[in-house]
């Protein structure tokens, strides 16, 4: 396979490096709205939905990067497409289920939903596995940029007369050490705002290099007349070759992979909480799957489809054994001049940068809220100020993003021998979301899920994957689809749907069996020594499972199929001990641990964000001028005449916003409706309301009530 | 000509089972009451959900036509 250095002129170096102190400027400029870790996290719940819609594309297109894609069109075609476009089956249950949720109950991590829903337990397991997957995720996103940034740079370089070659894995360090000052400084504010100037420029430089590679060509009809049919099609084959195929890919992203962006990815999420309501993350998700991911489709595989048109006229200029990685390197090289060639390599790095640090943004957020805090609260700190708290919080959320860094560095090490980016990105979904995937979906809408069926999916769930890992040919073959099984990577894909079966499998057999569960406990409790007969239990399930993991790790089942189905009944036995140990040990109230969290009682959670009854009277937003008003009260409070216009009430809740709407909520607030006076378009606001809007004097505002 | 494996079925096969999911997913909002289509902005949203299913249909359709006959 032929690989590449050196590609670019001092030019491009020196506009890729000019590009770079820019974005960093502007997202540190930022960085002044956070005065608390609500806002370093949340970015004060307070952006319109095209601002957030257009900050999701940098995040979405460089997580689903520009190397993979374009290798992967350079490969099959347009079908690299695909993974962008099959996200709205599950958009139903997103904007009508998980976000409201999400938003009502005030969570700031999903790990707390797995709290509130059914138990610190299972919080804590959800925990583990969410950090595997945020910083599994952030190893990919390194990966990318480090194949990226490689084409550009010399195979080795001179220093003191020593000669150190420059590698994969040096490369991903230097760029970590950028990525982590700015993200440790910046926050979720400066990521929003970066990411929307690098939205528009990243579909900016990707429609300019389709544009550059179609003139290069001879235009439209040579381009479209060049490539095979069989590169055109929008879908890939159903079941081959094993490395690209349409069932696997449909399993692993679009079920799998699009519930894992839209209901785990809590860099994704942390976008949606930070717009201004339920109805503005409503419009930025619908508008960014709807029209944002088809074009950033075209955005990130162009460079692919050019690359394999120009091998075809030109083998010589592009080899077409060239390395699928770095094909997208090679083709802005040959099709943009120097200097465009930096832009466009600029652009795509800052893209992938953006991913990074919107997923080390979140993973910090995790760790704040779901290991620092409950550690704070079991070692029971001293009782200090909340600003101070605030203040600590905020330390501790910068050193976590140092500490996610580099262990998202170290988790390159899983991924770095596929032979694409993109398989070890599909690897990587179909491994490590289908646990969290499970618990989150049937958490939210199905009721009789319970924390015992949580808990086991969790356990039993990653144990009969670890079987299924080891002996894919007899375990994932079933599920095929008739995919071919490859020796070095079984069923890299396809994965994705056995892994899904066995852990929704776990969740609605221990779901159905509750009523026995409970039924047991109570005999059990009957008995004298009921507490040492659950610790016993407790101790066997996880005997059994060290049992299914050794046995794995000493090869039984390698010779002899028995030994395989002996791991898994072994695993079922210890599925239900674990699940008559937790219906022992966690207290849980079906009514009271679903109350507002599940999709069947939206009202309540709704009511129980406002702290009392809705008001749903339709009313019509105002510009008022505000007024400084003296004491703590944190009402704010307009005339009669203004609140009968907005239909509101004593009580109710208010967005008031700087008037300009270019700034897309920037300057806002969020409060309550306090006594009314007889100023018309006049508000009183408070010194904190208005350092927390960052309001300017002269400026109008405008408000509206929200509920 | 392409085989029916990587034009058709494909295309059967998302929309099928995708549509599966979609149909449960919209059965399950409006039978919770998340969606309240006596609410005006609930029945945009609902209308918009149809909208998108139908959209991406027609577009990887559009797709399909146009590489094999265009």
């Amino acid at each position: 396979m032929e690989k590449f250095h050196n590609i670019g002129t001092s030019t491009d170096w020196l506009v890729m490096v000019v590009y770079f102190a820019v974005i960093m400027l502007f997202g540190s400029y930022f960085g002044r709205y956070n005065r608390s870790t609500k806002d370093f996290f949340f970015g004060g719940r307070r952006f319109t939905w095209w601002l957030i819609a257009f900050s999701i594309v940098a995040t979405g297109v460089g997580s689903h990067s520009f190397i993979k894609y374009s290798a992967k069109g350079f490969e099959h075609g347009f079908s690299s497409t695909m993974t962008y476009i099959n996200d709205w089956f599950f958009i139903p249950f997103f904007l009508f289920g998980w976000l409201p949720i999400i938003v009502y109950t005030k969570i700031r991590s999903i790990p707390e939903y797995f709290e509130k829903r059914f138990s610190p337990s299972a919080r804590f397991l959800a925990t583990i596995l969410l950090m595997f997957y945020m910083i599994g995720y952030i190893g990919i996103g390194f990966l990318t940029l480090g194949k990226a940034a490689l084409p550009l740079l010399p195979e080795s370089f001179t220093l003191l007369g020593q000669t150190f070659s420059i590698t994969l894995m040096g490369t991903i360090i230097v760029i970590a050490v950028i990525t982590g000052i700015y993200i440790t400084f910046g926050g979720q504010t400066a990521v929003i705002f970066t990411d929307l100037l690098q939205g528009f420029i990243l579909l900016f430089s990707g429609f300019l290099l389709f544009f550059l590679g179609v003139s290069y060509l001879g235009g439209w009809d040579t381009f479209w007349n060049i490539l095979p049919v069989e590169w055109k099609l929008p879908l890939a084959d159903f079941n081959k070759p094993s490395s690209f195929n349409f069932v696997g890919i449909f399993w692993q992203d679009g079920v799998a992979g699009s519930i894992g962006f839209l209901f785990m990815n809590m860099g994704l999420i942390m976008r949606f909480m930070a717009t201004k309501s339920v109805d503005e993350g409503r419009k930025a998700a619908a508008f960014n799957i709807l029209f944002m991911l088809p074009l950033s489709a075209v955005v990130v595989g162009n460079a692919g489809w050019v690359g394999k048109a120009l091998s075809l006229v030109d083998p010589d200029l592009v080899p077409p054994n060239t390395s699928p990685d770095q094909i997208f390197v090679v083709v802005a090289n040959i099709v943009a001049l120097p200097g465009v060639f930096g832009f466009i390599m600029a652009s795509l790095t800052a893209a992938l940068m953006s991913t990074v640090d919107t997923l080390i943004n979140a993973t910090a957020a995790i760790y704040i809220n779901d290991v620092h805090r409950p550690l704070k609260k079991y070692i029971k700190e001293k009782i200090v100020t909340q600003k101070v708290t605030d203040k600590r919080e905020l330390f501790a959320a910068r050193v976590a993003s140092v500490v996610i860094t580099v262990l998202g560095v170290v988790s390159v090490l899983a991924f770095k021998n596929f032979p694409t980016v993109y398989e070890a990105h599909g690897y990587f979904h179909s491994t490590l979301t289908p646990p969290l995937v499970i618990a989150i979906f049937l958490g939210i809408f199905w009721r009789k899920f319970t924390p015992a069926a949580v808990i086991a999916s969790f356990v039993g769930g990653v144990a009969l994957m670890i079987i299924g890992a080891t002996y894919p040919g007899i375990l994932i073959a079933p599920f095929d689809h008739g995919i071919e099984m490859n020796q070095s990577h079984p069923y890299s894909y396809i994965r994705a749907l056995y892994n899904l079966f066995v852990c929704g499998l776990v969740a609605v057999t221990i779901t159905y069996t509750t009523k026995w569960q409970r039924n047991t406990i109570e005999t059990l409790k009957a008995k004298a020594n009921h507490k040492n007969i659950m610790a016993g239990l407790t101790a066997a399930s996880v005997v059994m499972f060290l049992v299914v993991v050794s046995g794995i790790s000493m090869g039984i089942g390698q010779d002899n199929i028995l030994g395989i189905w002996l791991l898994v009944l072994l695993t079922f036995v210890m599925i239900f001990l674990v699940a008559l140990s937790v219906t022992y040990y966690v207290k849980y109230d079906e009514h009271t641990n679903t109350d507002g969290l599940t999709v069947w009682s939206i009202t309540k959670a709704k009511e129980l964000f406002k702290g009392g009854k809705l008001n749903e009277k339709e009313g019509k937003k105002v510009s008022v001028k505000f007024k400084m008003k003296e004491g703590e009260d944190d009402t704010i409070n307009f005339s009669q005449k203004d609140m009968q216009t907005m239909a509101a009430e004593v009580g109710d809740l208010v967005y008031l916003s700087d008037a300009r709407a270019y700034l897309g909520g920037l300057k806002s607030i969020h409060s309550v409706f306090g006594e009314p006076h007889d100023d018309d378009g006049i508000v009183y606001i408070n010194e904190e309301q208005f350092m927390t809007g960052v309001f300017i004097k002269t400026r109008r505002l405008i408000a509206e009530k929200e509920m | 000509m392409p085989p029916f494996s990587h034009t058709w079925l494909p295309f059967i096969y998302l929309y099928g089972v995708g549509g599966i999911f979609f149909l449960i997913g919209m059965i399950i909002i409006r039978k919770s009451g998340a969606i309240n289509l006596k609410k005006k902005r609930h029945k945009y949203w609902y209308r918009v959900l149809i909208f998108g299913f139908i959209y991406f249909v027609i577009f990887h359709a559009f797709f399909i036509i146009a590489a094999l006959y265009w």
